[in-house]
C-alpha cells in the first residue's frame, strides 16, 4: 500500500512541476497576445495586465498599415518558402538516395565529409558567398535565397539517407534484376515509400526559410524585396520600440502561420524529428 | 510521378510564380522611353516634401529622365550594403560628415569630369561648401541644405537680468559675466535657470576647442584633441560643475522637457543661450510662447580680436555611388538641384539657407526665418568650417562626447580626458592611413581614369 | 573494378551531383576564399590586397575581438549546459505515463518554431525592466527576499545592464529547448524496457535507474544534441542582432563572434577582417567539438554499432 500511495505522489509532483513548465512556457506567448490587443497606455502599466480594458483588434491592420509593405513582404516570404521546398526536397532526395541506395566506392568516406559541412557556420563562408553572388549580379535580388536549396544541404541528405536505410534492400534488388534502372527505382518506390520523410523535409525546409534573418539581412537590398522577418525588424528599430503593442501585433502575424502549418502537420513532424534525428 | 499529393498540386503554380518573381528582378531601365534614376533620400515630412517638388519639377521640365525618390530609413547601412552589393541607387543623399568613409572605400564615383563638362566648379558655391564637396584630390558630391551654428539668446531674459537685449556677448569671458547676471537660483540653493549650459543641447561636443583657437587635426597626420587649445577650451567645461555645483547641473538638467516640446529648456526660459543651426526657428515657431523674441549671432571666442565669427557648417549632400547605372543622368539631375532657381526652392521648403554663392532677394523676403541672413553671413565667414575629413570620424566625434561626459561630471580632468581621446584615435588613424597607403595606388589610378 | 561497380560508381555520382556542385561551390570554395581573403584587406568595392598575416596580427591585439571571444564563450558555458539540463529533465518527466503527454509534448515543442525575430521581440519587450513580464514575475520573489535579509535587491534592467544583458539573451534561448526534448523523447523509447524492470526488481530507486540506466544508453542523443547545440551557439547572431537594433549592447557586452564578424564585412567593409574572425571561429568550434568528441569517448554508449 505505501509503495502505491509513494508512486502516486510522485506522479502527482511530476505532474505538477510539468503543468508550472508547462504555463511558463505558454505565458510568453499569451503576452505577447494580450500586448497585441491593447491600447498603448495599457502596454506600460505597473503592475502588468493581462487582459485589457478594451479589445484593441484595430492594432492589427494599424501595424500592417504601418509596416508599409506587409502584404507584399508575405508574398516574398511565401515565393521563397515554396522555391527552397521544391530545390530542398529534391536535391536531398536525390542525394540520399545516391548516399543510401547505391553501393558505390568511396560512398562512406564522402558521406563522411558531407557530415564534417555541418559543422561549418554560416558566418565563417558569409564574406566569400557574398562575394560569389555580388559577382552573378545576384546580389538585391531573391536568387541567393533559393539557387543554393537545389543543391542539396547536408543536414537535409543526412536525414532522408537515415530513412531511406530503413527501406529493405531487396525491393531494389528485386526491381534491379527485373530490368528497372535506377531512377525508376527511385522515382516509383523509394519515394513513394518515404512520404512521411519527405514532408517532414519539407516542413523543416519551410519553417527555415520563413524564419531566415541573416540571408535576406545581406542580400536584399530593396525594401519591396524583404521578407516578413527582415520587415518585421526594420519595423521595429523604426518605431525603436515604442509602438509595442502594434509590434506584437505584427509579430503575432508572423508567427501564426507557422503555428498553424504545426497544427495541420503535428504528428508528421514529431514523429518525423524522432524517427530520424539523433540515431547515428 | 509518384510524388505526395500536395507536391504534385503545388509544383505547377509554384514554377509559374518563380518564374513571375525572376522577371520582375530584371529591375529598372526605360519607362515610356525615359531613362529612369532612383533617387535615396534620408529626410521625411515636410522636408521631404521640399524635395519632392524639386523632383517634380525636374520630371516634368524634361522628357529623357525620370527620378524616382525614395525615403530610405537607416540609409547609411542601407547604402553601403547596396553599393556593396553591386546594386546602388543612382542618387544618394548622404551627410557631409561620412564622406571621407564613402569615397576612401571606393563607394562613390567621382565626379570631376561630370563637373567640369557641365560647368559647375568653385565659383558656383559658398567656398566652404565646395570645400567640403572634396577630398583627396577629387569632386565627390554636391550640396543641398546647409546649416551653421550660432548663439541664439533670449532676449527677453537679458532685459530681465539688466543687460542689453541685443547686444550678445563678444568673448568667453563676457559669456561668463552674462552667465552669472543669468543665473537664478531658488530660496533652497538649487539652480531654478542658467545663462549658458554646454551640456544643453550637448549635439557639438567635439568642437568646443576651435572657438579657443584650436583645431581637431593638423591636416596631414597628426591627431590634435590634446592641443593646449582643446585643453583650455574643456577647462573651461571643467569650470562649469566647479562654479554651480555638478549636483545643481545634473538636477537642473533633469528638470529639462523634451526638446520638440513646449517644455524645451530655451523656451522656458531655463536656458538663456544655446549653440543652434537655422532649424531652431522651426522649434521656436511650433513650440515657443508667442511672445519669443530671440536673436543670432556669431558664438563668442577666447579672442575676438584673432578668432572671429567661427562656426561650424554641415550640409546634405549628392553622391552617385560607384556601380550606378546612369551616372551621366544622374549628374544631369544633381546639377539640375543645384542651379539658382530649384536649389532656393527646396531650401526655402526645409527652411534652411542657401549653399550657392548667388542668392535673389525673393529668397529672403519669401523666407519664414527672419534671421536665415545672419546664419548666412557665417557660412560666408572665412573662418567657416567644417568636422575634420577623417574616415575615423565618428570614432572621434564617439570619444569626443565621452570625454565631456567624464569631464562634466567631475571623473577626470580637461587633460587626462582628453589625452586619452588622442591616444585613442591617433591610433585608430594610423591605422586607417595604412590601409590607405595600401591601396591608394590603385584606388587614385581609377579615379583618374578619364 | 568490374563493369558492376563502375556502372554503381557513376550512376552514385550521378544522385549526388546537386550536393556535389553544392560542396564544391558553397562550401570547398568559401572556405578557400575565406583563408585568402583573411590574409588580405578587401572592401568588395577595391581589388584585394594581400597582406599576409597583418589581419591576424591586429586581431590578436584587438581588445574589442577578445571581448566578442569572451562573450560567446560565456554564453555558451552557460546555454548549452542549461539547455541540456532543462531539456533532458523535461523529456524524463514526460516519459512518466502521464495524462496529456501529447499536449505537452506540443506546449514544450511550440516555442522552438517561433521566427527568430519575432522571438527577439517577444523577448525585448518581456525582458524591459520596468513593465516586462519577466521582471513583474520575479519582483514578488525579491521581495520576499529582501524581507528575509533586509536587502535592497530588485530585478535587473536585463538588456541595458552590461553584467546581465547575456543571461537576457540565455533565457530567451532557454525557451526554444522544445524540439531537443522532442529529440530526447524519442531517443528515451528506445531504452529496453527489461533494463528498467531489472533495476525495480532490485531496487532501484528514481535517480538510480535515471543515472544508471537512462542517461549511458541516451548518451549517443546527448552527444549530438550537444554538438549541434555547441555550433549553433557560437553562430548566435539574429536575436541579439534585432534586440540592439544592429549594435553591441550596454558595454560591448552583446558583441558575439558573429556580430563582430558582420559588423567588420558590411559596418566598417573591412571584408578581409571579417573573414580572419570567420577563421578563428572556425577553428574555436572545430577544437571544442574535438573536445567534447574525446571527452564523450568514454561516456558515450553506442548499442550495437
Amino acid at each position: 500500500m505505501r509503495a502505491v500511495t509513494k508512486k502516486r505522489f510522485f506522479a502527482f509532483l511530476v505532474f505538477a512541476v510539468l503543468v508550472l513548465a508547462g504555463i511558463a512556457f505558454l505565458a510568453p506567448f499569451a503576452w505577447m497576445v494580450s500586448t497585441s490587443l491593447k491600447p498603448l497606455s495599457e502596454t506600460m502599466t505597473l503592475p502588468p495586465r493581462w487582459i485589457p480594458s478594451t479589445i484593441q483588434w484595430r492594432n492589427y491592420p494599424d501595424a500592417i498599415a504601418a509596416m508599409g509593405d506587409f502584404w507584399r513582404y508575405t508574398g516574398n516570404t511565401v515565393f521563397l518558402c515554396v522555391m527552397t521546398v521544391i530545390g530542398t526536397v529534391a536535391s536531398s532526395a536525390l542525394a540520399a538516395y545516391g548516399f543510401s541506395r547505391i553501393e558505390w566506392r568511396g560512398r562512406d568516406t564522402v558521406f563522411l565529409v558531407l557530415l564534417a559541412t555541418m559543422m561549418i557556420p554560416f558566418p565563417v563562408i558569409m564574406v566569400p558567398i557574398y562575394s560569389l553572388f555580388k559577382s552573378l549580379g545576384w546580389i538585391g535580388s531573391f536568387k541567393p535565397l533559393w539557387v543554393p536549396s537545389f543543391f542539396a544541404s547536408a543536414f537535409n541528405v543526412f536525414l532522408l539517407r537515415q530513412f531511406f536505410l530503413t527501406l529493405p534492400k531487396d525491393m531494389s534488388e528485386a526491381a534491379r534484376i527485373d530490368g528497372c534502372s535506377e531512377i525508376q527505382i527511385f522515382l516509383r518506390i523509394i519515394l513513394p515509400l518515404s512520404k512521411s520523410a519527405l514532408l517532414v523535409v519539407a516542413l523543416f525546409q519551410f519553417m527555415a526559410t520563413w524564419n531566415d534573418f541573416l540571408g535576406p539581412l545581406i542580400f536584399l537590398t530593396e525594401q519591396k524585396d524583404f521578407t516578413l522577418a527582415l520587415g518585421l525588424q526594420s519595423f521595429q528599430s523604426q518605431n525603436g520600440g515604442t509602438a509595442w503593442h502594434q509590434l506584437m501585433a505584427a509579430s503575432t502575424l508572423v508567427v501564426l502561420p507557422v503555428m498553424a502549418l504545426f497544427f495541420f502537420t503535428q504528428r508528421a513532424f514529431v514523429e518525423g524529428i524522432a524517427s530520424t534525428g539523433g540515431k547515428n | 510521378m509518384a510524388f505526395p499529393p500536395w507536391l504534385r498540386r503545388c509544383w505547377m503554380p509554384a514554377v509559374f510564380f518563380a518564374a513571375l518573381c525572376s522577371c520582375s528582378d530584371a529591375g529598372s531601365g526605360k519607362g515610356a522611353g525615359r531613362v529612369v534614376i532612383k533617387y535615396w533620400e534620408k529626410w521625411t515630412g515636410f522636408e521631404a516634401d521640399a524635395m519632392r517638388a524639386v523632383v517634380d519639377d525636374f520630371n516634368a521640365g524634361q522628357n529623357r529622365i525620370l527620378v524616382e525618390y525614395s525615403s530610405v530609413s537607416q540609409i547609411d547601412r542601407r547604402l553601403m550594403l547596396a553599393t556593396s552589393g553591386g546594386v546602388p541607387p543612382d542618387v544618394a543623399g548622404i551627410w557631409s560628415k561620412s564622406l571621407p568613409v564613402y569615397a576612401e572605400n571606393n563607394a562613390l564615383t567621382p565626379l570631376d569630369k561630370f563637373a567640369s563638362e557641365g560647368g559647375v566648379s568653385s565659383d558656383r558655391y559658398i567656398d566652404v561648401f565646395w570645400r567640403m564637396c572634396n577630398y583627396r584630390g577629387h569632386l565627390w558630391a554636391l550640396p543641398t541644405t546647409p546649416g551653421s551654428l550660432a548663439l541664439i539668446w533670449n532676449k527677453k531674459l537679458f532685459r530681465e537680468a539688466g543687460l542689453d537685449p541685443e547686444r550678445p556677448p563678444q568673448s568667453i569671458a563676457e559669456l561668463e559675466q552674462f552667465n552669472e547676471k543669468l543665473v537664478k537660483r531658488r530660496p533652497d540653493g538649487s539652480l531654478a535657470s542658467i545663462g549658458f549650459l554646454p551640456a544643453e543641447p550637448g549635439w557639438w561636443n567635439e568642437i568646443w576647442g576651435w572657438w579657443f583657437g584650436g583645431e581637431l587635426w593638423d591636416g596631414r597626420a597628426t591627431i590634435t584633441a590634446n592641443s593646449p587649445e582643446n585643453i583650455a577650451a574643456f577647462q573651461w567645461i571643467e569650470s562649469y560643475p566647479r562654479r554651480f555645483g555638478s549636483r545643481d547641473l545634473l538636477a537642473l538638467r533633469d528638470g529639462f522637457g523634451n526638446f520638440a516640446s513646449p517644455q524645451n529648456p530655451f523656451f522656458t526660459g531655463r536656458v538663456a543661450m544655446v549653440l543652434q543651426g537655422p532649424w531652431i526657428y522651426n522649434f521656436i515657431k511650433n513650440f515657443a510662447p508667442p511672445d519669443f523674441e530671440w536673436g543670432v549671432a556669431p558664438f563668442p571666442s577666447i579672442d575676438p580680436a584673432r578668432f572671429r565669427n567661427i562656426t561650424q557648417v554641415e550640409s546634405d549632400l549628392l553622391v552617385i555611388p560607384a556601380g550606378a547605372k546612369h551616372p551621366k543622368e544622374a549628374f544631369e539631375f544633381i546639377k539640375y538641384v543645384n542651379s539658382q532657381k530649384p536649389m532656393e526652392k527646396l531650401c526655402l521648403g526645409q527652411r534652411k539657407f542657401s549653399p550657392l554663392r548667388e542668392c535673389s532677394d525673393e529668397f529672403f523676403q519669401k523666407h519664414p526665418n527672419p534671421r536665415i541672413g545672419e546664419f548666412l553671413a557665417l557660412a560666408k565667414s572665412p573662418n567657416a568650417r567644417f568636422v575634420p575629413q577623417l574616415t575615423v570620424w565618428t570614432l572621434y566625434s564617439n570619444d569626443m562626447t565621452q570625454a565631456f561626459g567624464r569631464v562634466w561630471t567631475g571623473k577626470a580632468g580637461a587633460g587626462e580626458a582628453l589625452d586619452e581621446v588622442q591616444r585613442h584615435v591617433q591610433q585608430a588613424f594610423d591605422h586607417q592611413q595604412k590601409r590607405w597607403d595600401r591601396i591608394s595606388g590603385t584606388l587614385t589610378k581609377e579615379w583618374d581614369k578619364p | 573494378m568490374n563493369r558492376g561497380d563502375q556502372r554503381d560508381l557513376r550512376l552514385g555520382l550521378l544522385f549526388i551531383s546537386p550536393w556535389i556542385i553544392g560542396f564544391l561551390a558553397l562550401c570547398v570554395y568559401p572556405l578557400l576564399s575565406s583563408l585568402f581573403f583573411s590574409m588580405c584587406d578587401y572592401s568588395v568595392l577595391s581589388p584585394a590586397v594581400f597582406v599576409g598575416a597583418d589581419n591576424y596580427r591586429e586581431m590578436l591585439f584587438d581588445p574589442i575581438f577578445w571581448r566578442s571571444v569572451y562573450n560567446t564563450i560565456f554564453f555558451a558555458a552557460f546555454a548549452i549546459p542549461l539547455g541540456l539540463l532543462m531539456s533532458l529533465s523535461l523529456a524524463i518527466l514526460l516519459n512518466f505515463d502521464l495524462p496529456g503527454k501529447g499536449i505537452f509534448r506540443t506546449v514544450f515543442f511550440l516555442p522552438s518554431l517561433v521566427p527568430m525575430v519575432c522571438l527577439a521581440v517577444l523577448w525585448q519587450w518581456m525582458l524591459n525592466g520596468d513593465v516586462g513580464l519577466v521582471n513583474n514575475m520575479l519582483k514578488p520573489v525579491f521581495h520576499g527576499i529582501n524581507g528575509v535579509l533586509g536587502t535592497q535587491f530588485s530585478p535587473p534592467n536585463w538588456l541595458q545592464e552590461a553584467r546581465y544583458a547575456k543571461w537576457g539573451i540565455i533565457f530567451t534561448g532557454l525557451w526554444g529547448v522544445g524540439h531537443a526534448v522532442v529529440i530526447y523523447l524519442a531517443g528515451l523509447q528506445g531504452v529496453p524496457r527489461h533494463l528498467y524492470e531489472s533495476a525495480d526488481i532490485d531496487g532501484a530507486n528514481f535517480w538510480h535507474k535515471t543515472w544508471h540506466i537512462t542517461l549511458p544508453v541516451l548518451s549517443p542523443v546527448i552527444y549530438f544534441n550537444t554538438i549541434m547545440g555547441l555550433i549553433g551557439a557560437f553562430q548566435v547572431f539574429a536575436v541579439p542582432y534585432v534586440m540592439t537594433g544592429g549594435g553591441d549592447g550596454p558595454e560591448r557586452s552583446l558583441l558575439f563572434m558573429a556580430t563582430y564578424l558582420y559588423q567588420n564585412a558590411f559596418d566598417y567593409w573591412n571584408m578581409g577582417y571579417a573573414c580572419t574572425i570567420g577563421v578563428a571561429l572556425f577553428l574555436l568550434i572545430l577544437a571544442l567539438t574535438y573536445a567534447a568528441t574525446k571527452l564523450s569517448g568514454r561516456h558515450v554508449h553506442y548499442e550495437g554499432k
